[in-house]
Order: C-alpha cells, then sequence, then structure tokens
C-alpha cells in the first residue's frame, strides 16, 4: 500500500498502527514483560475510605452506582474511595498531529507507540488493582475520549477502547488549550500517591508546558513524562538538500544533511530544558524511541515511579 | 505562420516550465521538529540551484534544436553566395592582390578578408558550375584556368599571396572576359574582390563586357599611408621621394637612411607639409657624413612611424651610375647650335622620364670598366670605333649590355683602322635617297606611332652590308624594303642599328613620335636587362645567363638578412621573373653578382575607388543571405545535448541520493 504522503492534507484519520497491532494483544503481552521485570509494585497499602463521587461511566461497576443520587438529581454518580484515588494511574496522551509521525525504520507512528505504552500501562495498574484514568491532549474525539479514574477489568478495555479509537489530530502550537484541558482536571482532582504519565513527543507543546505539567508533582503525585521520538527525529539521518515541514505550526525549512550536528544540538537543548524544569518541580523525565522494545521503555516509565 | 510561431514558442516555453514544475516537486518531507532545523547553508542551495539550472539551458537548448532541425533543414546566413537560376554558373574570381589591398580593416588585411570572400563563394558553387581565378595585381595573371575542379579553385585561392604590386582592374577584367568567353555556359560572370584603388578615380567608370559583382564593396575605404617610391645615391646625397594620399599621414615621422641596421642619416619633411587631407608629393634629400657615406652595407631608407601599409615605409637605396644607367654619346657636336642646348636624344631622354638615369659621355669609353656602370649604349653616327672601344664594347655586350647604334655619314667614313666591330662586321655606305616614309606592314615595332613615319624624310641612309644585314632581325623598313631599324643579339647582348643618325639635319626622324617610342622601347630593355635598377613593381626582368640564382627581399628590407629564394621561369637563354615584392633583389648570374631594386607604384597610394557601373555593385549579382543545409549540425547537437542531459542526471543522482526515503504518514 503506498503510504500517504504529507501533501495529501492533514493526518490521516485511521492510525497507522504498524506492528503494534492489535493494541490488546500486545499491551499484555507487554504488561506480562512488566511484571517479570518489576519486582517490587508501585501501590501502596489499601483502604475503604470514602472519596466522593464522580460521574458514571458506561463499565463500572455497578455496585458503587449511587442510586440517592441517580434519584435526588437524575443523573448517575459513582462512589469513590480513598484506595482508588490514592493510587491511580492517570495517563495522559498526547494526541496532537506530530504524534502521527512514522518513518519508515519505526515500528508504528508515536502516538501507536505511546497508545502501547498506556494500554500495558492501564493493563498493569488495573490487574494490580489500581484504577486508570485517560485524557488526551488533542486528538480526532474533541475531548470525548476522556476517561475517568476506574478500576477493573472493564477499565482497561476502555481504555484500549479508547486509545483505539483516537486518532493524532490538532496543533497544540496554534492552540495551547488543548494541554490546559488535558491537564487541568488532573491537577485539580488528583490526590497524592497518584501516578501521572504524560506520553508526548514533547516537541509542538507550548514552552510553558513543562511548567505546567511539573507542577502537578506536588502534594505526594508522581509525575513521569515520557518523551517519545522517532527514530528520524532522534539521529536526522536525512541526505542532500530537502525541505522539512513540520506537521504542528505551519514551519517550513529548506535544509541538507550538513545541518544534522546543529539539529541535533537543538534537540538536546529542548530535552534539557524539559528535563530541567520537570525534575526542578519533582518529576521525572523518560525518553524513548519508536524503534526500542516497548518494553524497555515501559521498565524505565515504571522504575521512574520509585 | 502564426501558428508556427505559437507551436516554436510552446517548445520555447515548454522546458521552463517542466523546471517550474519540478522545482515544486522537490524533496518535500514532513518532519514534526521542523523548527528546530537550521535553514540550509548557501553552499547546499547554490549546488541545487546550479544543477537545476544546468539541467534547465540543457532542456532548454535541445528543444530549440530540436524545433529548429523540425522547422527547416535551411537557415539563412550571412555568407556570401551565388544567386543562380538553377543552370550552373561559369564564373571567374577576380582577386586584387595589389599593395594597396594590404590595408588593415579592423586587424585583417583587405586581401584576407577578399580571399575569404572567394572562399564563400566557391562554397556554394554546384557540380558542374566552371570556376578560374584571376589575379588583379600588375600584371594580370591567370591563377587558375576555368574548371569544374571546385576543390582546385579552393586550393588556388588558398595559395593567393599578398603582394606590392600595382593594381590593372581594366587589365584583370579583360583577362576574365577572356576566360569566360570559351566557356559552354549561359550564364556567365565575373566576381572581384578589390578596393578598386587602381590609382585611376578620374578614369572613365570601369568598362565590363561581361557581367561583373564587386563582391565585398566595403573594401573601398580611404586610409591614410605614405610611401617611399624612390631613394637614389648620388655621391654624399640620397634623394628620395615621398608620395601620401593625406598629408596628415607624414605627419610626425621622418626619413632615415640605414645602412646594416645603424641609422646613419635622418631628414623631417618639409615644415607645414604634414597638415590636411590634400595629397603630399615631397622629395627630401638627405646628406651623408664623409664616414657614412664610406660605408660598404648597402643603403636602405626608411619612413618612420605606421600607416596603413608597412612594405611600402621601405625602400632600398640605388646609386645612380651604377649598372643600370644609360651612356649616350652623340657625336654630332653641332647638335647644340640646333637645338641651342643639349643634343636632340638627350632632350628626348629627358622628357619621356624613363627613369633610368642618362649620363652623356663624350666618346664611347676605351676602357670596359668605365663602360661597367651602365647598361645601355646609345651611340649616334660614330666615325668608328677604335680597337680599345670595340674591346670595351665586346666586353659590355658579353655582359648583357644594349646598344644601340645610329649610322650616319660619320659611320660611313670611319678613320683607319677604326670600325664598327663587334656591332657589324662590314664597312656601311651612306647615300642620298629620295624614298619618303617607311613601309606600312613594318611598323609594329613602333604601334600606333609608326603612322608619324609614313612620311619622314631624310637626306640620305646608311646602307649595311649584305652579310651584315642578314645578320639581323628587321623590325622597321623603308618603302622601298631597305632596313630602318635593325636588332641582333651579340653575346648576352643586343645590338640594335638605326640606318639614320639622330640628328634633325640629317632627318625629321628625330622629330617623329616614333622617335620616342623607339628611345622608350631601349630603356625599357634596358631596365629589364640591367642591374641593378630601380623598377616598379610587376615588370619582368630578363636576366641572360647559363646559371641564374636570385633571392627576394626580406620583410622588413633589412639587407642584413638572406631573402628567400626565387623561382625563375627559363625562356631560352633568358630567365625571367616578374617580381611582386618592393625591395632589394640579390641574382648571381654565372657567378657575377647583382643588385636590383623594386619600387613600389606610386599610384597604389591613392586609395580612392575607381568609378564602376552601379549595376557592378548591386548585391542582387549575389546573393548576401544565401541557405545553408546546417540539419546534420543541428542533429549533432541535439545528440550531444540529449548525451549531456542524462549525464548530469546521473551526476546529480549519484550525488544527491538520500539514504532514508521521505516519511510517510497516515
Amino acid at each position: 500500500m503506498a503510504a500517504p504522503t504529507f501533501a495529501s492534507g492533514s493526518i490521516a484519520r485511521s492510525l497507522d498502527w504498524g506492528k503494534l497491532a492489535p493494541l490488546r494483544l500486545r499491551a499484555r503481552a507487554l504488561a506480562e514483560g512488566i511484571y517479570a521485570g518489576a519486582h517490587k509494585s508501585a501501590r501502596r497499602g489499601a483502604g475503604i475510605e470514602f472519596g466522593g463521587f464522580r460521574e458514571y461511566y458506561p463499565g463500572d461497576d455497578l455496585r458503587w452506582l449511587d442510586r440517592r443520587s441517580l434519584l435526588l438529581r437524575d443523573k448517575p454518580l459513582v462512589r469513590q474511595f480513598e484506595t482508588e484515588t490514592d493510587r491511580a494511574l492517570r495517563l495522559i496522551v498526547d494526541a496532537t498531529a506530530s504524534m502521527g509521525y512514522r518513518s519508515k525504520t519505526a515500528r508504528g507512528t508515536k502516538y501507536a507507540y505511546s497508545a502501547l505504552l498506556a494500554a500495558a500501562l492501564a493493563r498493569v495498574a488495573v490487574v494490580g488493582g489500581d484504577p486508570v484514568g485517560l485524557s488526551y491532549i488533542g486528538g480526532s474525539l474533541k475531548g470525548k475520549g476522556r476517561m475517568p479514574v476506574s478500576s477493573g477489568r472493564e477499565a482497561f478495555e476502555r481504555v484500549v477502547g479508547s486509545l483505539e479509537a483516537m486518532s493524532p489530530e490538532g496543533d497544540a502550537v496554534v492552540a495551547p488549550k488543548m494541554l490546559d484541558d488535558a491537564i487541568e482536571g488532573i491537577a485539580r482532582t488528583a490526590r497524592a500517591g497518584s501516578i501521572v504519565v504524560v506520553l508526548t513527543d514533547a516537541l509542538d507543546l507550548p514552552p510553558e508546558a513543562p511548567v505546567h505539567i511539573g507542577s502537578i508533582a506536588s502534594r505526594g503525585r508522581v509525575v513521569v513524562v515520557v518523551q517519545i521520538l522517532d527514530p528520524d527525529e532522534a539521529t536526522f539521518p536525512f541526505e542532500g538538500t530537502m525541505v522539512l515541514k513540520s506537521l504542528e505550526g505551519n514551519v517550513r525549512v529548506e535544509s541538507d544533511a550538513e545541518v544534522k550536528d546543529r539539529y541535533l544540538q537543538a534537540l538536546g537543548n529542548l530535552q534539557s530544558a524539559w528535563k530541567t524544569q520537570l525534575v526542578a518541580r519533582g518529576a521525572r523525565w523518560v525518553t524513548g524511541t519508536t524503534d526500542e522494545d516497548p518494553i524497555a521503555v515501559a521498565r524505565r516509565i515504571v522504575t521512574s515511579f520509585r | 505562420m502564426t501558428i508556427l510561431a505559437l507551436a516554436i514558442g510552446l517548445l520555447v516555453a515548454a522546458p521552463y516550465l517542466a523546471h517550474r514544475l519540478r522545482r515544486r516537486q522537490a524533496d518535500e518531507r514532513a518532519f514534526p521538529p521542523a523548527h528546530l532545523v537550521p535553514a540550509a547553508l548557501p553552499k547546499a542551495r547554490r549546488r541545487s540551484a546550479l544543477e537545476d539550472k544546468a539541467l534547465f539551458s540543457v532542456r532548454t537548448a535541445a528543444v530549440i534544436a530540436l524545433a529548429l532541425l523540425g522547422a527547416t533543414p535551411l537557415v539563412r546566413c550571412s555568407r556570401l553566395s551565388l544567386a543562380r537560376g538553377g543552370a550552373s554558373v561559369a564564373i571567374v574570381l577576380v582577386l586584387d592582390d595589389s599593395m594597396s589591398m594590404r590595408a588593415k580593416d579592423s586587424g585583417r588585411s583587405r586581401f584576407e578578408r577578399a580571399r575569404e570572400g572567394a572562399r564563400e563563394i566557391l562554397a556554394s558553387a554546384r557540380e558542374g558550375d566552371a570556376v578560374a581565378v584571376v589575379m588583379a595585381g600588375t600584371p594580370p595573371r591567370i591563377a587558375l584556368a576555368p574548371t569544374s575542379d571546385i576543390d582546385a579553385a579552393k586550393s588556388a585561392v588558398d595559395a593567393a599571396v599578398e603582394s606590392d604590386r600595382a593594381t590593372d582592374l581594366d587589365g584583370a577584367i579583360a583577362m576574365a572576359e577572356g576566360l569566360l568567353q570559351k566557356q559552354p555556359h549561359v550564364d556567365k560572370r565575373a566576381i572581384i574582390f578589390s578596393d578598386r584603388a587602381d590609382g585611376r578615380v578620374d578614369a572613365p567608370v570601369l568598362a565590363t563586357g561581361i557581367r561583373v559583382w564587386f563582391a565585398m564593396p566595403d573594401l573601398a575605404k580611404d586610409a591614410a599611408d605614405c610611401a617611399l617610391v624612390e631613394a637614389t645615391r648620388v655621391g654624399a646625397l640620397v634623394r628620395t621621394r615621398v608620395q601620401c594620399n593625406h598629408a596628415s599621414a607624414f605627419s610626425g615621422r621622418e626619413i632615415v637612411i640605414m645602412a646594416g641596421g645603424k641609422k646613419i642619416a635622418s631628414s623631417l619633411g618639409p615644415p607645414g607639409s604634414s597638415a590636411g587631407d590634400a595629397p603630399l608629393a615631397m622629395e627630401p634629400t638627405l646628406q651623408l657624413t664623409p664616414e657614412a657615406a664610406a660605408d660598404p652595407h648597402d643603403l636602405v631608407a626608411q619612413l618612420t612611424g605606421s600607416d596603413a601599409i608597412a612594405s611600402d615605409d621601405l625602400a632600398a637605396v640605388v646609386t645612380q651610375g651604377s649598372p643600370g644607367a644609360l651612356a649616350v654619346v652623340s657625336y654630332g657636336r653641332d647638335e647644340a647650335v640646333a637645338t641651342g642646348g643639349p643634343p636632340v636624344i638627350e632632350q628626348a631622354l629627358a622628357a619621356l622620364k624613363t627613369g633610368v638615369p642618362a649620363t652623356p659621355l663624350p666618346v664611347v669609353p676605351d676602357r670596359s670598366e668605365d663602360l661597367a656602370p651602365f647598361a645601355g649604349l646609345i651611340v649616334d653616327d660614330p666615325p668608328g670605333l677604335t680597337p680599345e672601344e670595340r674591346r670595351a664594347m665586346g666586353t659590355f655586350l658579353d655582359n648583357g649590355g644594349l646598344v644601340l647604334l645610329a649610322l650616319g655619314p660619320r659611320a660611313a667614313s670611319p678613320p683607319l683602322g677604326a670600325s664598327l666591330l663587334p656591332a657589324l662586321t662590314q664597312p656601311v655606305r651612306w647615300g642620298q635617297t629620295t624614298v619618303t616614309g617607311i613601309d606600312p606592314k613594318n611598323t609594329g615595332f613602333f604601334g600606333e606611332s609608326g603612322l608619324s613615319l609614313e612620311n619622314v624624310e631624310a637626306r640620305g641612309r646608311t646602307t649595311l652590308a649584305d652579310d651584315d644585314q642578314k645578320a639581323f632581325d628587321v623590325r622597321a623598313t623603308w618603302k622601298d624594303g631597305a632596313p630602318l631599324l635593325l636588332k641582333r643579339a651579340v653575346g648576352r647582348g643586343e645590338v640594335w642599328v638605326v640606318t639614320l643618325p639622330l640628328s634633325a639635319d640629317e632627318s625629321d626622324f628625330p622629330l617623329r613620335p616614333a622617335f620616342l617610342t623607339l628611345l622608350d622601347a631601349f630603356a625599357a630593355e634596358t631596365i629589364s636587362r640591367a642591374s641593378p635598377q630601380r623598377t616598379e613593381v610587376g615588370l619582368p626582368w630578363l636576366l641572360r645567363g647559363k646559371k641564374v640564382e636570385g633571392k627576394g627581399p626580406v620583410a622588413d628590407a633589412d639587407p642584413t638578412k638572406e631573402g628567400p629564394p626565387l623561382t625563375l621561369v627559363k625562356d631560352g637563354p633568358m630567365s625571367r621573373i616578374v617580381p611582386g615584392l618592393v625591395g632589394a633583389y640579390v641574382f648571381t648570374i654565372d657567378g657575377k653578382p647583382e643588385r636590383r631594386v623594386v619600387a613600389p607604384a606610386p599610384r597604389e597610394v591613392d586609395f580612392r575607388p575607381r568609378k564602376v557601373p552601379d549595376a557592378a555593385l548591386d548585391a542582387a549579382e549575389g546573393n548576401g543571405h544565401p541557405k545553408m543545409d546546417v540539419s546534420w549540425v543541428l542533429a549533432l547537437v541535439l545528440l550531444a545535448l540529449f548525451a549531456a542531459e542524462l549525464g548530469m542526471r546521473a551526476f546529480f543522482r549519484s550525488r544527491s541520493e538520500s539514504n532514508i526515503p521521505p516519511v510517510s504518514v497516515r
């Protein structure tokens, strides 16, 4: 099949999963790998203290459906407990247009790779009894793909279903509000002990993004920002003269292979800036490329929780 | 026509559009962190632009070549060619190799341009055409008789060289006419490559009996030039004669005398003579110092500075009284009473201005050394010759001298011991005559002037012995058949005998124009035999000798250098050569050296063109815009361009091929 080119318009709606499909099976296998490598769980303690209400989401355990609220407000709510909220895994997946990039040597697009990691982490959390929540930066579902924190086998299915339904879209450079939408609720509701994993390429987010994301890492919350890059982005293997066009921000540059060192230096500066600002706020910085073994990347993420 | 132009325009525009389209499809690829990539270095952009432009140029040239090739196999050009109606043509190419054609216009001499024009005409000749080549320098010569071998004609044109000759357009055209008359072609033409500067600007319009085309009228241009036409040494004086077509051409120049490469005398022109456009003629005289006069080297006069023609700025100096002059011995002492001055013969020679210096002598020299400076000897009514005089004259004739013997009453009554040997072996007789006029059938020697002798009268005439008369070649006779003019070779020389004395008292022959013709012919013969004598370029020399060798002048007239060997034409006992270059010629005749000098023709300095019929200058006679088949050239160019395109593509592809293909995004 001929690969669609950039010039054909916006990113294709159907996601190029590459070798990462089917996501469900891959995520389970990946989760097994994570278990095999991680002998110490990130989860701590257990409790049954009431933690509040949240909106019902199809698939929630009906045992926790608050019938009173349904009768009083005609709106389904479920009861939350401290054990869920404190150990919840919050996944924020960057689904802006740049995440749809895939070079020929990559296993799949950056979004597909991020989705695999997110699903695997969700699987790990669900199997361990921890709740999982999911939100996106950008994306084709325009906020509808967001999934509140929930637990159980259904939660994993919902996470996978949402990830599969989403495709990269949107320009965070021209619409910086995308980032705020993704992290605002988490910053407000996540309890201490929550683990927030942000899967992004960190290339086209607004300059204040590291500050905003890093600010979540307060009140005992663990924040890990995972930068997922395509191998081409990490190595700049091009030769000859070319015209490069960004997927966000409408940047068009005529260049050639001789600028490789300068590009890599600029990329290194960007990563250094992110890492510096995140670490200063207690967050972690993990990097990976889509040609890497996802198990290794996932282990680096889990390891960074400690 | 409009559609054709539109199609050609479209073809030319097509590569440009293709080029632009190609540029739009340059390797553009998606790359999210594009904002982190620095813009391309100028070097890379230049390389890209360079290869684009090179390919674009090659494509454009290829399409233009294709359009031309498809439009027509013929293109028009500005080369000379023949306008023809379809039938084959007989042409005579008349190439002017006179001195004025040496003048340079825009770095090339007129002769070179004319020769190139002749080549272009020959390039348009076809099979069946007859071509001849005539040179228009004096004397006109046939360089190639009419032939259908075009290659031979090209070779003849290539072999033509510049010379210092005078121009003889009339003679050359007459010669061309004669050549064309014998050709069977219906279309006959003479194509003339000349600047028409023959010094006869006031002459009537050039008469042409044939179809004539002056193919390159732009050759006729004015140019400033001065010529050193004469340099004669008389003792310690060197008399020179300078002729300029514009007085301004002499501005700032001087005449110098060189000996052995050293300057020994110089002279500026007369003040005020070197301005304006009027022609200038002057005869400056230079004085040699005693030391310079004793210099054994041959002298060369030189005009400093530069002008249109360099070769006429040098002149070998002739020493007056040296071999080549005429000695005149007139025994009619009482002539002075009749003419009130010099004898008739001396006055006639002065009036003729033959260019041969005439020296009067009281008697025939009795030593051969005394006759050595002369080439001709005119003896009027000698009372016989003494033994010493006979011996001296015999040596003189053996060495190629020329003797004109006018016999009168004194010759018929020599003193004891005197005779007319070696000219005549028997005594002559003088007697009264009543015969009037010469035989009109025998006036060929005198030409038109022979009519003046139809009623010539004389008191008496000389009669030769029968044996002597048989030994002579009779050139003119009286009406009764008695000889008037006889010629005979003696040794390497020649004896001319006139049976009348050159005295107006004895006959009215010296008063007739035919007398001047006789003296002129004798002077001309003397010039042709004399050595070393100054002659005008283009006049033939006859050299009598068993073994004759010669060397021509060097380009810069430097006497210290040896010129190229000459090719002499043997004609019986004589060797003949027509010098075409000015300067000094050195001959060795039977071991004896002779030096001869050739001077330029003064009329060649006049660059004003001769009047010719307007039709002869009409470009329609030829065709200034012929068509040439260049399809094969275009085809080759097209192939070369395609090869260049392929080569460049391969080269640039190998350089710019990326290991990473463009990214696909879904």
